[in-house]
């Protein structure tokens, strides 16, 4: 799709670059039937043909200006300033979103200052200063450049903010998912945030089109002769006010059709709701609105679909190859000699600090993760855990004291005894190969699971697609999900989201794992299935760091557990010693209060 | 000393065949554009026009694509005459003028009246004079005979045109005088203001006499001339400060079409009062 758009701009510039003002002397067919002459007055006298008659004349003659060669040429003349400049002014209008929307002050400055004065200022002045005044500083743009650019400058001050909202409409979880894969800002843009956008964009994009096309009558003051503005001389050569302007309008209103169709075809390609495997509503349907309904009514919800089927699944992939399924799972799993002994120590935490505003969320954490350990953490809400998670893999920035992941800082460079965020961020995380699991899984609604896992592989680490899918699809069979490998998230239930994201994690080859409460969105009956995929992972020898409120799990899996409060670590030991006998009064009641908790299950 | 003689002689019969001779009818020498214009042969010369304003520039009704009317026929006639090429620039007459002062366009010519205000920016050649009339529906239903009826009156004038700023100054003179002001409508194109008139939301509109006595004839029972003004306005080509050649060009070539009947004819083609021809002049502030 994206070559016939270019394409066809390209065929729009080409025709553009003749002679767009309409000037004279080029011969064209005659029109003489069209032009009788006298005024049509609302009194005709003795004179005047019968009723009938004349409205069947006026139709003709409607008919016969919209075919006339000169309003057509007036209307490609529209369509090439409307497209060449809607091309720009996207453009443009992105960079400005961009800009808006980042943490520079500068930039937001500078981009609220243009659109205030661009969206302040009418459009007709602003074509005339671009025409008329600019030559005095010897710029001399010709009057097709000055349409195109000033509308294009005039459409990315308002696209700028359509873009903005479409943005900021997709949830902030998507792009940290992203950044957690190690993806950059820019493929995180435009894989992940984009096309979800595109949603919320399009309807004022194609507002934007059509009040374009109309829009650009305004360019007669500066020469462009246009649909509009053709009708107008013939209309003041003839006075036939009423079939010309009937046949201008005529003429709009086909133009501004197959943009709205447009429009209904591209809603209905980021449309994730609609299930394309279905029979679909005819085009005339969905472009006047009728069956959306329907279809909406026709894709069954998550909690109509069976889970047991899938546990089924996971439960054969264990009984029948549990040792091949670890293997896929957990490829960096086999702990090296050389680090076994010599560095102990996989992850280790100095003094961590962090604060948001005056409230202190992380107050010198010391802990320190082996090779092959799974540790987890607990503690009640706000105790600083999730904080703690995503400074490991520099999801955020520590305010204080380090951090080291199998020897590296991640994403900080030392510099004398302060650490500084290095340049390449997004680097540094793909380099330090970390999966995370969120508790709301985070998955990108717009891709299949099996898009999902791929994703990084393939955009990050520049895997061939052939043998990153191969791969993704064993992972997704390792969790039980091979039959849902080509639906889309909001398709399948919690649980299955919840291990299409750890599948996701695993793609990336990590060498450790942090899970982030990876059952608390769960429906009880769920949490099993997401659990035993862990707990696979942790006997094959992942490194990972859990923060769980699964006592259970705690005590089966976890080597040790660690229980913090206000944002320090209360105490840490063997599960047995932590959950069979805290010693600290704060742990004992956390878990009085969790196992009560379970218990009204 | 008789050769003195036979010399003084010689001078005296050379000055006095010299003042005496009445001076070469005029002619058009287009094959002599290339010594007289070096800068603008060759080259075509970009006239602003707007192609709704009857009947100067209008289109042409049996080919949409051609430009026709006195303006544009007189400007063609004239290019031919010094051998220079043109080309018609077709914009809103609101924006021909600054088009002309920013150099996009190098004259404009659309039935462009003189004014000391607009001659600050731009030189003129003018040819003919104007006579601007009003245009009223059939009976004159506000008794309009002059432009001191029009106090109160709902008033039409095209938009930037010296009409408009008379309607302006007899509004101020109106409320001097102690009279209700004029409510007036600016109009983008011609045909716009007569639908004014013609559907009632205007009691006047205010343009070019020979338009409106061209409205009269063909509409007779919609419209009529309610008073015609004699305004002594020069109607002429204005050409960018600085041009000198082009201006001369335009000069040169307006005399020759004065002096071999070629306005005139165009005049009465274009159903304008012939006598509305003045002797063409440079006019520049």
């Amino acid at each position: 799709m994206t070559r016939w758009i270019a394409s066809l701009l390209l065929l729009l510039l080409a025709a553009g670059c003749g002679n767009p003002s309409g000037g004279s002397g080029v011969p064209g067919r005659s029109l003489e039937d069209l032009s009788a002459g006298k005024l049509v007055t609302g009194d005709q006298g003795g004179a005047a043909p019968s009723a009938g008659n004349a409205v069947l004349q006026g139709l003709r003659e409607m008919v016969l200006y919209i075919g006339s060669p000169f309003l057509l040429r007036g209307t490609l003349l529209a369509l090439q300033i409307a497209s060449l400049a809607m091309v720009g002014g996207l453009a443009l209008g992105l960079v400005l979103a961009l800009m808006r929307l980042s943490s520079f002050r500068a930039f937001g400055g500078a981009a609220w200052f243009y659109i205030w004065f661009v969206r302040g200022t009418p459009q007709l002045l602003q074509l005339v200063f671009l025409y008329d005044a600019l030559p005095l500083v010897g710029i001399k743009l010709d009057t097709f450049a000055t349409a195109v650019v000033g509308f294009a400058l005039n459409e990315a001050a308002f696209s700028a903010e359509i873009i903005r909202g479409g943005i900021l409409s997709v949830n902030r979880t998507q792009a940290v998912a992203a950044m957690s894969l190690g993806m950059g800002p820019f493929l995180t843009l435009r894989r992940i945030i984009l096309p979800q956008a595109m949603r919320a964009i399009l309807p004022g994009l194609a507002n934007d089109t059509i009040a374009m096309i109309k829009l650009t009558s305004l360019a007669s003051v500066i020469f462009v002769n246009e649909l509009t503005f053709r009708s107008q001389q013939i209309v003041s050569q003839n006075f036939k006010f009423f079939t010309v302007f009937a046949a201008a309008g005529a003429i709009y209103l086909m133009l501004t059709t197959v943009i709205s169709a447009g429009q209904a075809a591209l809603e209905r390609h980021f449309n994730l709701e609609l299930d394309r495997s279905r029979s679909r509503p005819s085009a005339l349907a969905r472009f006047l609105g009728v069956g959306r309904r329907a279809a909406a009514l026709a894709t069954p919800t998550p909690e109509s679909r069976a889970p047991d089927h899938d546990s089924v699944d996971l439960r054969l992939v264990d009984a029948a190859h549990p040792l091949a399924a670890a293997a896929v799972i957990v490829p960096n799993a086999v702990p090296s000699p050389t680090n076994g002994d010599s560095h102990p120590a996989f992850v280790v935490c100095d003094d961590v600090r962090k604060a948001y505003g005056a409230r202190e969320v992380l107050r010198g954490i010391n802990m320190t993760v082996r090779r092959g350990e799974v540790v987890t953490i607990m503690g009640p809400s706000g105790s600083g855990k999730s904080t703690f998670l995503r400074l490991i893999n520099h999801l955020d920035r520590l305010d204080q004291g380090e951090i080291v992941v199998d020897g590296k800082r991640v994403g900080y460079d030392k510099v004398g005894h302060s650490l500084r965020p290095a340049r390449n961020l997004a680097k540094a995380r793909a380099d330090a190969r970390i999966g995370m699991v969120f508790q709301h899984f985070n998955l990108f609604e717009h891709l299949t699971a099996l898009q999902n896992v791929v994703e990084a592989p393939v955009r990050v680490y520049g895997e061939p697609r052939a043998a990153a899918v191969e791969r993704g699809m064993r992972l997704l069979t390792s969790v039980g999900l091979a039959h849902h490998a080509h639906h889309l998230p909001h398709r399948l239930s919690g649980g299955q989201q919840q291990r299409v994201a750890i599948a996701r994690a695993l793609a990336i080859a990590p060498r450790l794992m942090l899970f982030d409460e990876p059952t608390s969105a769960l429906d009880p009956e769920l949490v099993g299935e997401v659990l035993a995929v862990i707990r696979r992972l942790a006997d094959a020898g992942m490194t990972m760091i859990v923060v769980t409120h699964e006592v259970r799990f705690a005590r089966e899996v976890a080597d040790r557990v660690i229980f913090m409060d206000g944002g320090v670590i209360v105490e840490e030991g063997p599960p047995a010693e932590i959950l069979g006998a805290p010693k600290q009064p704060r742990t004992q009641q956390f878990l009085r209060l969790v196992e009560r908790e379970v218990g009204t299950f | 000393m008789r050769s003195t003689c036979w010399l003084f002689a010689a001078v005296v019969t050379g000055v006095l065949v010299t003042a005496l001779t009445p001076p070469a009818l005029a002619k058009c020498e287009p094959e002599k554009a290339g010594a007289a214009y070096p800068n603008l042969v060759g080259k075509k010369t970009k006239i602003a026009i707007d192609p709704s304003t009857p009947p100067y520039t209008i289109r042409d009704p049996n080919n949409f694509e051609n430009i026709i009317g006195f303006d544009a026929d007189l400007a063609r006639a004239v290019f031919k005459c010094v051998g220079l090429q043109l080309e018609f620039a077709t914009g809103a007459w609101s924006g021909l003028l600054p088009s002309v002062i920013a150099g996009q366009n190098d004259a404009m010519w659309s039935n462009l009246y003189y004014t000391a205000e607009r001659a600050k920016q731009v030189d003129y050649v003018v040819y003919m004079q104007a006579g601007t009339g009003a245009l009223v529906r059939k009976g004159n239903p506000k008794k309009l005979k002059s432009m001191d009826d029009t106090c109160g009156i709902r008033a039409a004038a095209g938009l930037g045109t010296v009409e408009e700023a008379a309607f302006r100054d007899q509004s101020k003179k109106c409320v001097a005088s102690g009279k209700p002001e004029i409510p007036q409508v600016s109009y983008p194109d011609v045909a716009g203001g007569v639908r004014l008139v013609q559907n009632d939301r205007a009691d006047v509109m205010l343009t070019d006499l020979a338009l409106v006595d061209q409205l009269a004839r063909d509409n007779p029972t919609a419209f009529e001339r309610g008073f015609a003004m004699m305004t002594g306005f020069k109607v002429g080509v204005a050409i960018k400060k600085g041009r000198e050649d082009l201006l001369k060009a335009l000069a040169e070539g307006l005399k020759e079409m004065q002096g071999d009947g070629t306005q005139r004819e165009l005049l009465k083609k274009y159903g304008l009062d012939p006598t509305l021809q003045i002797t063409s002049e440079t006019l520049r502030n």
